[in-house]
């Protein structure tokens, strides 16, 4: 689990903190990523105030709601996020830094089932981490924008349970929002 | 499989509302409604389609209520029954109004708004300076340049402003062209620009305030007359006399057809009285109306409206043509004004007779004060 940045990091930063999941598996993170779930970051500065223990020390956070499987998507998708606490790089490291993300996100997207999806956004509600939470609400949305009422019906398990003429006479109304979608 | 991947379902209220919210076509929300009854449900019942319309059109938010009119422009009849039935009866209506306004409001073709103009705030000359003349471009009175002018000031802080009744009550506006008038029969081509301008948008206090005056008089208090809604950002303007266009940072409902055009500092003197004018020849306020079927009824002195959907109204008919006639002064234009030019320099040099002029009747522009300078 090593971090790829070449920089020397702050001294502060290299804390690892202990993640135990629903499974009772253990993860251990740097903080820095850790701090993204502020979930986790609130029990920390509570420990830390109750405690007055020195930082990094071996706190095991428990996440009863969240799987391991997911832990370790939504770690993996924090440690890719510019770290706060990183020296700035230079214009053309941050761009190469931009596509291995973007192309990080596109492989992990791909092959996401729907329930993966929702698995991982109420993780990361529950976690309080903002960014991997916009990103997989956009992963979401995306399922829907653009696309036929049959791929959304087909993505998420929907039933149409429409009466046909029903159906019929709302898509006469609503003629306008369905043309030029992807039927992907 | 399990069957609970519809996201509505598993995820709270909170979490489905925002994901919702990243769906900023209303196109995708009709198809999200047509996926199955519990989530149209859901669609309505959370007033997703009033939620996207307020963000796009925060004047929305003084809406008092919706109605739906039938054919013969009468209310549709209030369900009497439970009060559930009415609640949900009322979201529906929302549904299917705001369904409405999302759509036309996003999905045309802009056209000039303009229906005519009310006032000017001064005019130089009235009835040959009037605001009526930006409402023409220049080329369609031929001989005579067409353009609004405001009194002259000593103080060039002193602003102008110009008043147009737009072509229905209800109106989305995206943006505002204008062109600044170039005396080319003034030594040095003085383009009578402003240093910025700032748009209104509003309605009359009383609709019978307008009535019949005479465009020459300013109106008492633009301020007492009107109540504006919306204020638009400073936009700084060109010293030049193209067609200039000012696009809002959003498109803008307009709710009472009025929009008010603020020409703020003056930048240009008259040479023959040395005081600082703002004159503007051509104005257009692109958008589309939406009457007749989408109307609202202003309730004062509340300041809320009515939101009307007409059942059977169309909409404003798109002219469907590519807008081509706002365009920077033509080339044949430019050799007219060259050829007069170079007339009048002859004059001058004594090489040629007044009684030649070609394109200009020698008499008519001349008489409007400003347009003098010593031969």
């Amino acid at each position: 689990m090593s971090n790829t940045s070449e920089n020397p990091k702050p001294s502060s930063s290299s804390a690892k903190m202990t993640l135990k999941t629903s499974d009772n598996e253990l993860f251990e993170v740097e903080e820095a990523v850790a701090m993204k779930f502020c979930t986790v970051k609130q029990y920390f500065e509570d420990e830390k105030d109750s405690d007055v223990a020195a930082r990094g020390s071996t706190t095991v956070i428990p996440l009863p709601n969240v799987h391991s499987a997911v832990l370790a998507t939504l770690i993996s998708y924090g440690k890719k996020l510019p770290q706060s606490n990183a020296v700035a790089d230079n214009h053309e490291e941050e761009e190469t830094k931009k596509k291995e993300r973007k192309k990080y996100e596109q492989g992990l997207l791909k092959n996401l089932m729907p329930g993966e999806l929702l698995d991982l956004i109420s993780a990361a509600n529950y976690l309080d981490f903002k960014e991997g939470l916009e990103f997989f609400n956009q992963a979401l949305a995306d399922h829907i924008q653009n696309k036929s009422v049959e791929y959304v019906r087909k993505f998420f398990g929907i039933k149409n349970d429409y009466e046909p003429h029903e159906e019929e006479k709302y898509r006469e109304e609503y003629a306008w929002a369905f043309e030029g979608v992807d039927e992907d | 499989m399990e069957g609970g991947m519809d996201f509505l379902n598993c995820l709270d209220l909170d979490m489905s509302l925002q994901i919702l919210m990243y769906l900023k076509d209303p196109s995708d929300l009709a198809r999200v409604s047509s996926v199955s009854r519990s989530w149209r449900d859901f669609v309505i019942a959370n007033g997703l389609f009033k939620q996207l319309c307020l963000r796009m059109f925060p004047q929305l938010s003084r809406v008092a209520r919706v109605m739906e009119l039938n054919k013969c422009g009468a209310k549709e009849p209030v369900e009497v029954g439970s009060s559930y039935s009415t609640e949900w009866e009322s979201l529906a209506r929302n549904h299917r109004v705001y369904a409405t306004l999302a759509r036309v409001c996003t999905s045309f073709l802009p056209e000039d708004c303009i229906s005519k103009a009310i006032s000017a705030s001064s005019t130089d000359n009235y009835p040959e300076e009037s605001i009526e003349n930006t409402l023409r471009p220049a080329d369609i009175v031929p001989h005579r340049p067409l353009y609004w002018s405001s009194k002259g000031q000593k103080n060039p802080a002193v602003p102008e402003t110009l008043i147009y009744k737009l072509k229905s009550e209800f109106c989305v506006i995206t943006e505002i062209k204008i062109r600044p008038f170039e005396a080319y029969f003034q030594p040095g081509s003085p383009i009578y620009s402003a240093k910025s301008v700032r748009f209104q948008m509003g309605h009359p206090k009383s609709p019978n305030d307008l009535g019949s005056r005479l465009l020459g008089d300013p109106l008492p208090s633009a301020d007492d007359t009107f109540i504006w809604t919306y204020t638009s950002p400073e936009f700084p303007m060109a010293q030049e006399s193209c067609l200039q266009k000012f696009t809002l940072p959003e498109p803008v409902l307009c709710i009472g057809g009025i929009l008010q055009i603020e020409l703020l500092g003056r930048v240009q003197t008259q040479e023959v009285d040395g005081l600082f004018y703002i004159c503007m020849s051509y104005v257009r306020v692109m958008g589309r109306p939406l009457s007749p079927a989408l109307r609202v009824e202003i309730l004062e002195p509340s300041g809320t409206f009515v939101l009307k959907k007409d059942m059977q109204g169309k909409f404003h008919t798109q002219p469907g043509l590519p807008e081509n006639e706002a365009r920077e002064i033509p080339n044949d234009r430019w050799q007219r004004r060259i050829r007069y030019l170079q007339h009048f320099v002859d004059i001058l040099q004594g090489n040629a007779n007044v009684v030649e002029i070609e394109e200009y009747e020698s008499g008519e522009e001349e008489d409007e004060a400003e347009e003098e300078y010593p031969l």
